[in-house]
């Protein structure tokens, strides 16, 4: 029982961190740069489907797949989003913040199209699954029968080996590769930050025609900025792509579910501080999560209490109510914490470099 | 204050982890796309467990049979988020199925298959969920794959003399899945399919679709769901004159289509479902049970939730001591010949049966839900046109 929880726990650190991701590609974006995505999901779904497409084995259903090696999945991943945006931000990256808004919004829901629609290479709204998971796949039979675990062993003993794991042995691991490339991340862009180019963004953000005014390339450090964010969600989309297994893109990449979300954990983290934004993630994530077992626990209380009233009702309505609870907790937060829960501390100031 | 509320969640996470019973997790789709839906169908699993613990509880000492309910929302996401917190902080035995094709083919693959815990779904009909294992046997559901429906339509479609047809289907993972069996399965015995075209849901008009279909063939297969586009597109086919024939699946039969397009216009409309039996001791008994309980018996799925909450409980049993690993094995052992018939509801006869040791062979609702090797079952269907401005529905042999 005990160890289910930290199971659970170890679950609620894997999807944390992977939205805690995402909203340090937001960071960069809205943080640093003052760029209005709303077009999360978009990258999030290039870097998913380019991650998904290239890993998984050969299926008659999609493209592919071309079993290529995770980490190239995962890097390619970022390649592509970074492109995508490098293409979107040359067209769209002069617009000012609302018009860009509606700029990605709009991007957004093309990609998804795209994906939806070329059914020849995505499998359309059937989406792709088996997607190879970090660690996990090792104990699958075309990775443990190839390099490298074919180097230390025969296919029949690592066989056995896995065989002999308990069947949760990936979950740290895994857990703890996505807590990795958060930190690495996190660590690149707090340099970023402090460093000239940091200041230069925030510059940027706060006075553009003084920028400008001073010889400052504002355009190209805007696409710049844009591009480095979407390579950080692409990559982050493709270690969504692992821990769901199953990528299709209407319910997966709703835009409730990944932009909104982000966005929320970011303002309420507090835009612009690094670890305001994987605060955030952490946080919403959990509430999003854990709200459920608590509300599922104070049903069944009630029901305790007032024994003999029928609550079957009050369990199927749990959902809306949790949904409420959640945005009502927002409303509370965000008043007590109007510029999020750790708010920006500008790196020329003294308590911003170390 | 802050120490009150923090002991007050302390405690509901607490009363979530009592042992003292038989749990099931029962990931639904409460909130999501398709809520209406979705709530006959868990009263029909709350009424299972009802019936269970009314006639003695699982095991000997009289356990109660407890279904955790979860919020999937039609969504891989919540899905695989509910399904973890069933799995290790609920301690379920096995996954009473979510309710959406991607949502239980995600929670399968991330979470209950990794941990070895059975999943057994009410309504997930994708044909992807036959081929998804790979050496175990943890995938079970009983509602019939679209693959058997997409085939009894087609030869439905070529038993009323049609031997070319249009197919349009909604963009969505149920109507795209049902329409591809359809057309391969029309082509293989001989029909021509004229055109096949996915159409977006939900759109204000259809007319360009409608006109370029309509150019190839009078006869058209429709797979969409009739609040999200259908009837507008089939009012567009017939405002055009483009079709003259319909075809469809479950999406589409409603009362609403009828409502909408007017019954004098729907003289060539059949529509399929997936239907029981209704001649069957098995429905009788179940009918009287939803009947005592208010539940509407006949609507989409309802009768495979009550053979699935009520399957997993005999499994359960049958296992003896509450094991994962076992519900598997038993599930496939209480469902199908040899053993003692147990209808719906016949829970004390099942569990005094089991106790002795003997076999039992459950006759559900919706089929007799015999398992074949990929856990899946044969489903019944009905096909339904409109006679004196309403459904009738009969069944296909």
């Amino acid at each position: 029982m005990d160890f289910g929880i930290l199971l659970y726990v170890l679950s609620l650190l894997t999807v944390g961190g992977i939205y805690a991701i995402f909203a340090l590609g937001l960071n960069v974006q809205w943080g640093f740069a003052g760029l209005f995505n709303v077009g999360i999901v978009g990258f999030a779904a290039v870097g998913a489907y380019t991650y998904a497409l290239l890993t998984t084995a050969g299926s008659t259903y999609h493209l592919g797949g071309f079993g290529f090696p995770l980490p190239f999945g995962m890097l390619v991943a970022m390649i592509t989003a970074a492109i995508v945006a490098g293409l979107i931000g040359l067209i769209c990256i002069r617009l000012r913040s609302d018009y860009l808004a509606i700029a990605t919004i709009g991007i957004a829901e093309i990609i998804k199209l795209i994906f939806k629609n070329e059914t020849e290479i995505t499998n359309g709204p059937r989406g792709i699954n088996k997607i190879p998971r970090f660690w996990e796949h090792f104990s699958e039979e075309r990775f443990y029968s190839s390099w490298p675990l074919s180097w230390f062993g025969t296919p029949e003993a690592w066989d056995a080996f896995f065989n002999s794991l308990p069947n949760w042995w990936w979950q740290p691991f895994f857990a703890s590769t996505v807590l990795l490339i958060m930190y690495v991340i996190y660590r690149m862009l707090e340099r970023a930050r402090i460093a000239p180019w940091g200041r230069m963004m925030t510059a940027i953000r706060e006075n553009e025609p003084a920028a400008r005014a001073s010889g400052k390339n504002v355009t190209a450090r805007r696409i710049e900025a844009f591009v480095i964010g979407a390579a950080i969600m692409g990559l982050a989309g493709a270690l969504f792509a692992q821990h769901l297994r199953l990528i299709e893109p209407t319910n997966t990449f709703d835009p409730a579910k990944v932009t909104f979300l982000v966005w929320v954990m970011l303002i309420l983290g507090g835009s612009g501080n690094n670890r305001g934004a994987m605060l955030g993630a952490f946080l919403i994530w959990t509430i999003w999560s854990a709200s459920e077992l608590i509300i599922t626990g104070a049903i069944d209380l009630l029901i305790d209490i007032f024994d003999g009233v029928d609550m079957g009702s009050l369990r199927t309505r749990a959902g809306f109510l949790r949904m409420m609870l959640i945005g009502l907790l927002l409303q509370v937060i965000l008043q007590k914490f109007p510029r999020g829960i750790l708010p920006e501390v500008r790196p020329a100031s003294p308590k911003g470099i170390k | 204050m802050k120490r009150t509320i923090f002991t007050t969640a302390a405690a509901m996470l607490c009363s979530t982890a009592v042992m003292a019973e038989v749990s099931v997790g029962n990931p639904m789709a409460l909130t999501g796309p398709i809520p209406d839906l979705v709530a006959p169908m868990a009263q029909a699993v709350d009424l299972a467990a009802a019936n269970v613990n009314a006639q003695g509880g699982m095991f000997a000492g009289g356990e109660s049979y407890k279904i955790i309910r979860a919020d999937s929302a039609c969504d891989p996401v919540a899905a695989v988020d509910a399904v973890t917190k069933l799995i290790n902080v609920n301690s379920v035995s096995a996954i009473l199925g979510p309710v959406c094709s991607g949502a239980t083919i995600a929670q399968a693959e991330s979470v209950s298959f990794p941990a070895g815990v059975t999943t057994l779904s009410v309504s997930a009909s994708s044909p992807a969920i036959s081929t998804m294992e790979d050496g175990t046997d943890l995938m079970f559901r009983t509602a019939a794959s679209d693959a058997y429906q997409g085939v009894a339509l087609a030869n439905l479609a070529l038993a009323q003399g049609i031997t070319e047809i249009a197919v349009s289907y909604a963009n969505d993972d149920y109507n795209a899945a049902i329409a591809a069996v359809f057309s391969a399965a029309f082509a293989a015995a001989g029909g021509t399919v004229t055109a096949n075209e996915a159409h977006e849901p939900s759109k204000a008009s259809y007319r360009s679709e409608v006109a370029t279909l309509g150019s190839t063939s009078d006869n058209l297969a429709l797979f969409a769901y009739y609040g999200s586009g259908g009837i507008t597109l089939m009012r567009n086919a017939l405002e055009t004159g483009a079709f003259d024939t319909f075809l469809g699946a479950d999406g589409m039969l409603s009362d609403e289509v009828i409502a909408q397009i007017g019954a004098e216009n729907m003289g060539n409309v059949t529509f399929t479902t997936s239907a029981s039996d209704s001649t069957t001791p098995a429905f009788a008994a179940w009918a009287a049970l939803a009947e005592g309980a208010g539940i509407p018996a006949s609507d989409p799925f309802v009768p495979n939730s009550y053979d699935a909450a009520f399957m997993l409980a005999l499994a359960i049993e049958k296992t003896g001591d509450d094991n994962r690993a076992s519900v598997s094995a038993a599930l496939r052992s209480i469902s199908s010949a040899p053993g003692e018939v147990i209808l719906p509801g016949e829970w004390a006869k099942a569990k005094a049966i089991l106790a002795a040791g003997g076999d039992i062979n459950y006759e559900g609702a919706a089929g007799n839900q015999d398992f074949d090797e990929n856990g899946d079952v044969a489903g019944l269907f009905s096909q339904s046109s409109v006679v004196d401005g309403a459904w009738s529905a009969t069944l296909i042999k």
